[in-house]
């Protein structure tokens, strides 16, 4: 509400304010019995995907695709891809940019909210811990993976892990580490041992956790030294709440964009302590900055991402076209160049990779990477209500 | 002495405080023409090349398109609305009046996050999609007490001898209220389109939720693209017009206010700054 | 009222002699009004006591855990925050109208000819878009890189680069904002009062004796209350409800009420405890509503009987 309320004449208040309360209580328990009677009845359930053969040619799809995106992964050609990316270029250029409108994405918990209840989308980019849920709600269907001429390159530990009640609802892309990133010029060695650095207080208010709900739970439990970080028993849950809400006061913000709040603090002095993913390793290093990305005690977290597609989806092939148009051997190549983050396709080796010491040190030649120690894979947690509930606690603190 | 100290601090406060009013307006008008990307001082290099930008940013003027046409849409059909219910309000026997008065200016007061939020609630309960005539919908019922309030004291101080008058010349209710009462509603009929096209305009909430994506209206489309530095000239630029813009709309339809009163009424044009006949004054621009 | 004369009279021209009134135009503005408004609250309540949930597959029952929970469980950090933004809410409202006071003050009594236009100057920032205001404050004033912090640089005040923390998401920011947007509006209110005021009563104190400040305070002040009381009401209800301001200029511990709200929505899908907020806060608005209205009212009223 704002400024229009100031052309209200004032005479009116007086009117208007003066009714009766009495008839104002009548009014509001009448409404309520018009709306208990109005949402008797109708619930709502997603429609079933129209099968193969109704399905239209490529030619006859209206060929607008509604992406729902992370910043920076954006197909080549289109305006918002700024990042050097070149991966979906070939979709580009043989359908165009046009048809194309990128929702981004803050964190995973959040674009499973948008998906649920947001506009239908035709390719969702989540990462693996999601796909369980994405599948119960409808949202998706499985790719049709002999339309993906690259998806036989691609690694197959990944494209198991990725599959769901036997079908490839989901084709693994990108893959990396979750750390925090610091100043080797501003936090001494010995505090950078593990996750505990984010607790540090001699670092307050230089610190930037990610916005990231689940994830930072999951590096609660890291730092409480629970056995598994993604089913946690209630009082687990209770305890990583209080070591949030503990946390919580260092922190200069929790980021929400990559590109313009965890990277620009980072590099601007800011932030000496920030939640981050590898590329931001390589930006910031590249941006002259001293710095280091945490291999904490208690192991880092790696994900797996890559795409989904929409349940009723009317741009099946180009869908298809898209996803293909990423996954192919030099389109992956290149993110790994450009991100340092690891990608599916098997035939990238790493005599294709510019900078050996990073490959070495993220270990981007092992196709098992995520799953090796001391790395833990976020993974799907079965109360992700739950945790929801407590992040928004964590949050209101 | 004490006299001439207190005059003077007041008009110094009063016109320090238009200062602070208008000084990020001004602001913004200024960087809209900063060469840089980021907005800061001192300004080297002045260019129009950030309009340009704007204007050809498709997602952007998509987004000021969908605005101005649900903006438009809503000041149409919520006066429309207006004019409906004021006339049933000065209807002489009307059944629970006040309670009617009440659930037609619930929009006023109730949150417009809860709104939002129960909107969209609401669609999924029903199985429908969030769609921009969701958002269209929910801007027309929080402008309609607007137009209400407009409208109405407008109706109520009509001089019901002119409308008399007609019907003793022959015409019907309905051309009476054509060709007599709707001319001299116009000046508040052109200012509840305003206020509600305004009030859709900017309204943010409602929008948030249930613009689906890829059809952001300007808010929203403002509040993602101020996070993405890369944006923010293009939008600078394109706010600096919006606002020049209001400021213009505003004294213009003051001045044409003013003069239609002082037309209607017969006095010179400023005599019409004071509105006779009413014993609270009112604003009605 | 000499209008509804209309009422008795009969179209003279047209087949269908309507025994409908006037009265039922009002339906269809209504009906609109009662299932966009209503309709969108009623489902609202069905998930805040869980007879309704967003997410498939999960059992339905009615239980009135979340607004236990949220009402009285210990520590609930919703309420807290609840509690934090009405606070806010409160400061603004108050600053606010303090503030304005002087500005309708001068408009009634000093600035006599062109009272109006002045008054249409000092609106007009108000029809203009709230939020490019707010971005206009969030990015170009007040942030790091911002106009306040290079001035302070360039008089070397601060170090070059070190830019003033408490300037953006903050308790300063938020509040700054909120009171930027609602001082012109605010001003309305009490200005109609004071123009309203018979003068005669001033005139009569200065007469008796009383010196110009005696007279304010004896006289004009206590004449104006229902005016600032209406300002006052005009900022509180509003600013109980916004979460906009928040998300352009507030930090994560400044967050409103509002921006809980949203936040359940919009972030997790947690829709029934978040109804359990939503509908709090209409509660709450509602309240406030019933409370400073019939209080408003009377006050005019017997301001207009002529005591």
């Amino acid at each position: 509400m704002g400024f229009s309320d100031a052309l209200v004449p004032l005479e009116v208040p007086v009117g208007v304010v003066g009714i009766d309360r009495r008839q104002f209580l009548v009014a509001a328990t009448g409404s309520l019995g018009l709306g208990v009677l109005s949402a008797c009845g109708s619930s709502s359930s997603s429609t079933a995907s129209p099968s193969a053969s109704k399905r239209p040619p490529i030619s006859a799809e209206p060929g607008t695709l509604s992406i729902l995106e992370w910043p920076g992964y954006e197909a080549a050609g289109t305006k918002a891809q700024t990042y050097g990316l070149l991966a979906g270029s070939e979709y580009t250029k043989k359908y165009g940019t046009s048809g194309i409108t990128y929702t981004y994405i803050v964190n995973d918990d959040e674009a499973l909210a948008k998906a649920t209840s947001g506009g239908p989308f035709d390719i969702i980019h989540p990462c693996h811990e999601n796909i369980p849920d994405y599948v119960n709600r409808g949202l998706v269907q499985p790719w049709d993976t002999s339309l993906l001429p690259s998806f036989k390159q691609l690694n197959p530990y990944l494209v198991r892990a990725t599959q769901y009640r036997g079908k490839q609802y989901h084709i693994p892309w990108d893959w990396g580490y979750g750390s925090l990133l610091y100043r080797t010029d501003k936090v001494s060695a010995a505090d950078a041992a593990g996750w505990e650095l984010a607790w540090n207080r001699k670092y307050a208010g230089k610190i930037s956790l990610w916005n990231g709900a689940s994830t930072n739970f999951e590096i609660a439990a890291l730092k409480l030294g629970y056995p598994n970080m993604d089913v946690l028993t209630s009082s687990q849950l209770q305890s990583a709440k209080q070591a949030l809400i503990e946390q919580k006061p260092l922190n200069k913000l929790y980021w929400g964009s990559e590109y313009s709040q965890e990277q620009p603090n980072f590099k601007s002095g800011e932030v000496w302590v920030t939640y981050c993913w590898q590329d931001s390793l390589v930006s910031m290093t590249k941006a002259g900055l001293k710095c280091a990305f945490l291999q904490p005690s208690q192991g880092r977290l790696s994900w797996i991402c890559g795409f989904m597609l929409g349940a009723n989806t009317k741009n099946y092939y180009h869908a298809h076209a898209y996803v293909e148009s990423y996954i192919n051997r030099v389109a992956a190549a290149q993110m790994t160049n450009l991100f340092y983050y690891g990608n599916s396709n098997s035939t990238v080796t790493a005599a294709d990779i510019k900078d050996k010491t990073l490959v070495r040190a993220l270990d981007l030649s092992n196709p098992k990477a995520v799953t090796t120690a001391p790395n833990h894979l976020q993974s799907w947690s079965p109360n992700r209500s739950a945790l929801e509930l407590a992040w928004q606690e964590v949050q209101a603190a | 002495m004490r006299l001439r100290l207190g005059r003077v601090a007041l008009t110094a406060y009063f016109w320090a405080f238009v200062l602070f009013l208008f000084a990020p307006l001004a602001v913004l008008v200024v960087f809209a023409f900063n060469q840089s990307m980021t907005p800061t001082l001192p300004i080297t290099a002045w260019t129009t090349h950030w309009f340009h930008q704007a204007f050809s940013d498709t997602e952007l003027t998509g987004a000021l398109l969908r605005s101005i046409g649900i903006g438009a849409a809503t000041g149409l059909f919520a006066t429309a609305l207006g004019i409906m219910a004021s006339i049933g309000l000065s209807a002489r026997r009307l059944r629970l009046r006040a309670l009617i008065v009440a659930i037609l200016l619930l929009p006023l007061v109730v949150p417009y996050i809860s709104l939002a939020v129960g909107l969209l609630v609401l669609l999924n309960q029903l199985g429908l999609q969030i769609s921009l005539w969701a958002v269209f919908l929910g801007h027309v019922v929080i402008a309609l007490p607007f137009a209400v309030l407009v409208i109405l004291p407008r109706l109520r101080s009509l001089d019901p001898a002119m409308i008399e008058a007609a019907c003793d010349l022959g015409s019907n209710e309905l051309t009476a209220f054509n060709l007599v009462t709707l001319p001299l509603l116009l000046p508040s009929l052109v200012s509840s389109f305003l206020i509600c096209f305004i009030t859709s305009f900017d309204e943010f909430a409602i929008a948030s939720f249930l613009a689906p994506p890829g059809q952001p209206t300007f808010p929203v489309f403002l509040y993602t693209g101020s996070r993405a530095p890369g944006l923010l000239p293009e939008l600078i630029a394109i706010g600096s017009l919006i606002i020049v813009g209001s400021l213009v709309v505003i004294a213009i339809a003051e001045g044409g206010r003013r003069w239609a009163e002082g037309r209607l009424r017969g006095i010179p044009a400023e005599e019409a700054e004071l509105p006779a006949g009413q014993d609270v004054p009112t604003l009605q621009i | 009222m000499p209008a509804a004369d209309l009422a008795r009279r009969r179209p003279r021209v047209g087949a269908v002699r309507l025994r409908i009134g006037r009265g039922t135009l009002v339906l269809p503005p209504l009906g609109i009004v009662l299932l966009v408004l209503v309709g969108p609250i009623a489902v609202l309540m069905l998930y805040s006591v869980n007879l309704r949930t967003n997410i498939p597959g999960t059992p339905t029952a009615f239980s009135s855990a979340n607004w236990k929970d949220f009402l009285t469980g210990p520590g609930n950090p919703f309420r807290e925050r609840f509690f934090y933004s009405m606070k806010i809410t409160l400061l603004v409202s108050v600053a606010v109208t303090v503030a304005a006071y002087p500005l309708a003050y001068y408009l009634a009594f000093i600035a006599r000819r062109f009272r109006y236009t002045l008054l249409l100057v000092l609106i007009a920032p108000f029809f203009t878009s709230y939020l490019l205001r707010i971005v206009a404050w969030s990015d170009i004033v007040l942030n790091n890189n911002g106009i306040v912090n290079q001035a302070l640089w360039d008089l070397h005040l601060r170090p070059h680069g070190n830019g003033v923390s408490w300037l953006l998401y903050s308790n300063f920011s938020i509040f700054l904002v909120l009171f930027y947007a609602w001082i012109p509006f605010v001003s309305l209110p009490i200005f109609a009062v004071l123009e309203n005021m018979d003068h005669q009563l001033t005139e009569a104190a200065t007469d008796l004796g009383a010196s110009r400040f005696t007279t304010f305070w004896t006289v004009t002040f206590p004449l104006s209350l229902p005016g600032v009381i209406a300002a006052f009401v005009f900022v509180l209800i509003p600013t109980t409800g916004e979460f906009i301001a928040p998300l352009y200029v507030g930090g994560p511990n400044n967050q409103l009420f509002g921006n809980e709200i949203q936040s359940f929505f919009g972030d997790s899908p947690n829709w029934n405890y978040g109804a359990v907020l939503a509908i709090a806060l209409i509660v709450v608005v509602l309240v406030l509503m019933l409370v400073f209205g019939r209080f408003l009212n009377s006050d005019l009223r017997s301001r207009r009987s002529g005591r």
